[in-house]
């Protein structure tokens, strides 16, 4: 976001853009105080971020009653559906479209295939697995034990010994930050990597956050993610950023890179002006935008990016870097939406 | 029979991480009834130490002597100021100033080392994997478990056979004879704080493997420790042991039986066992002044 201002030199639409930043400590209590300050005292025009969730739900009512446009990167599935509000847009996944189509592609790939998941175990996790479940039994998958952990787990030892008295066929797993370095490392220390075959959400295997930290544990393994480095729209994206001197993009960082550019596309479709917000967003959703996450049309119905989500697969890149890459895209993905 | 076999191992070595975080906050705590919630950022630091040695290339063994030396000189000068000031003071200002003490830490080590998440490449020779009956095991928690063994029975020695580990004991006994005797016990309690710290920077390499290293871990490893020394019985050195095994095996066990609720078990278990027995497993000797 920080970059992508610093490249239209703060201007977006012939109007200078003020940047604040609050963090909300990926507390839904936090964050509701952070955002009603920054509505009520700051009097922002636009509010964008949340990764968390939590968050992003419990913001949901705040800037609906407020009415100030959000644009909100945390992806519960209920945000594109029941909780689905006139002023927010969502230019991220649901978990709904990686659960939905690491399914597809496991089916794909090995039919007969029973599937063991492991997650961790709060929103999110549930959600991907649920989502994973479904999709996979309507297809006629076979699934095996499910297994949940506590966020922050320290040590997975006695899961990988569970894990490899089940053999399973394929693991479907999610876990993000420490929790996913650390399970990744414990896969390969018992020797589970390349003898089960692992595939995850793309937080799991993050270029940014999780990759350089687990060696070659990952390699071999395939997420399902709208993010990927060797995806062509990142391209652009990659080069600046690593001009800066970061290490080759992960989720968040492009995220909220395209996040920047969804709300440059709506400013200069209304010339700068906002404050008819109904107007600005017909605009936003006639046409697509072009975002460092490829091409994204929006749902009107609820306000949700239609995206085309990438199955990357962990290969030995230049160097011996290991990178998330494009082995196969499903186009325009669409979460179901709102009950109707 | 070898699936249970080696979760039993899997907990244990657990319990080795466990009583490793918790040996440090131990000593200060059961010899100078000081309580160091810094402690966790002297296990970080030597996590980081670790990572960066073995990447290093220099012989890897090293890093555990090199965690020990710069946590332990870290120690030294905290010792100096302000620790020292605060030994006679009540718990409640001890709390306060090592807590104090944590965050700022944890800010200065993001600003030194960043805030992503590193591992270390483990050496070859600890990267292997022993069979038991046809199960993986890797030889990497063997060495954590024989560590934490060593580690256990060195301080042991130390502190209750010889005649050092005496004098560190009378002068929290009685520091005033102690004196009289022409020792000089600012000294003694310093050594008692930079072993302790040591004791945390190597922890930290060794466990660096299991949990890896970033900014927050001080703190999660903090609360294990403490639960570590509380459940073992506040104040004793074999309660620590006890303790480590304790909260181990239930987190361990209760993953396997219950894993929605494995949290959730494992405390209430141990919550139930400090109703029962109060001063935890091993309940100090009242000393007698």
């Amino acid at each position: 976001m920080q970059l992508l201002l610093a490249q239209s030199g703060n201007i977006m639409a012939g109007r200078a853009v003020e940047f604040l930043v609050e963090d909300d400590q990926a507390r839904p209590e936090e964050g509701v105080r952070k955002a009603r300050k920054l509505i009520g005292q700051n009097k922002v025009d636009i509010l964008c971020g949340v990764i968390s969730s939590g968050v992003a739900l419990a913001l949901r009512d705040v800037v609906t009653e407020a009415k100030v446009p959000t644009f909100l990167l945390g992806s519960a599935n209920d945000l594109a559906r029941k909780a689905a509000s006139p002023y927010i847009v969502r230019p991220t996944k649901t978990n709904w479209m990686l659960g939905h189509t690491a399914a597809r592609w496991t089916h794909g790939k090995l039919p007969q295939a029973r599937a063991l998941t492991v997650a961790s175990d709060y929103a999110a996790g549930r959600e991907f697995v649920g989502d994973f479940a479904d999709t996979y039994r309507q297809l006629g998958g076979q699934l095996g034990k499910q297994i949940w952990t506590p966020l922050g787990n320290a040590d997975f030892g006695p899961l990988m010994t569970s894990i490899a008295m089940e053999r399973p066929d394929v693991v479907y797993g999610f876990f993000a930050g420490s929790d996913a370095v650390r399970f990744l490392r414990q896969w390969k220390e018992y020797r589970l990597n390349g003898r089960i075959p692992l595939i995850g959400t793309g937080a799991f295997f993050d270029q940014e956050d999780v990759l350089p930290a687990v060696g070659d544990a990952a390699l071999g393994t395939v997420n399902t993610f709208q993010q990927s480095p060797t995806a062509p729209a990142s391209a652009a994206f990659n080069q600046a950023y690593m001009a800066t001197g970061k290490p080759l993009p992960g989720e968040f960082s492009t995220s909220g890179y395209a996040c920047g550019q969804v709300i440059k596309a709506v400013l200069e479709r209304m010339g700068g002006d906002i404050s008819d917000w109904e107007n600005a967003r017909q605009a936003l959703f006639a046409s697509p935008v072009e975002t460092a996450l490829g091409h994204m049309p929006f749902d009107p119905r609820n306000g949700q990016a239609i995206l085309d989500i990438h199955v990357n697969e962990v290969r030995r890149g230049q160097g011996g870097k290991m990178i998330n890459t494009v082995v196969h895209t499903y186009q325009a993905v669409r979460d179901p939406g709102p009950a109707t | 029979m070898g699936y249970a076999l080696v979760q039993i191992l899997n907990a244990l070595s657990f319990s080795a991480l466990l009583l490793l975080t918790g040996l440090g906050l131990s000593v200060v705590l059961s010899l100078m009834n000081f309580i160091n919630l810094a402690h966790g950022s002297f296990y970080l630091l030597g996590s980081y130490v670790a990572v960066y040695w073995f990447a290093s290339g220099a012989p890897w063994w090293l890093a555990f002597p090199m965690a020990f030396a710069a946590a332990a000189l870290a120690g030294a000068l905290l010792e100096r100021f302000p620790f020292r000031g605060f030994y006679a003071r009540t718990h409640l200002m001890q709390v306060l100033l090592t807590y104090g003490l944590s965050v700022i830490f944890a800010d200065l080590m993001r600003w030194g080392f960043g805030a992503q998440i590193l591992s270390p490449e483990l050496p070859e020779a600890l990267q292997g994997v022993v069979f038991l009956l046809d199960i993986p095991f890797p030889l990497y928690r063997l060495f954590i478990i024989a560590a934490g063994l060593v580690l256990g029975v060195l301080l042991w020695l130390l502190l209750d056979r010889t005649l050092w580990g005496a004098v560190v004991r009378a002068s929290v006994s009685d520091r005033g004879m102690v004196e009289a005797l022409g020792i000089d016990t600012r000294r003694v309690f310093a050594a008692v704080l930079v072993l302790s710290a040591g004791l945390g920077g190597i922890s930290g390499a060794l466990g660096a493997g299991m949990l890896a290293a970033y900014p927050g871990l001080d703190e999660e490893v903090l609360v294990l420790a403490l639960i570590t020394v509380v459940a073992g019985g506040l104040g004793t050195f074999r309660g620590t042991v006890a303790g480590a095994l304790v909260v181990g095996f239930a987190l361990t066990f209760s993953k396997l039986w219950f894993p929605e609720f494995a949290n959730a078990a494992a405390f209430s278990a141990m919550a139930a066992l400090l109703l029962l027995r109060p001063n935890g497993l091993v309940a100090p000797r009242q000393r007698q002044v």
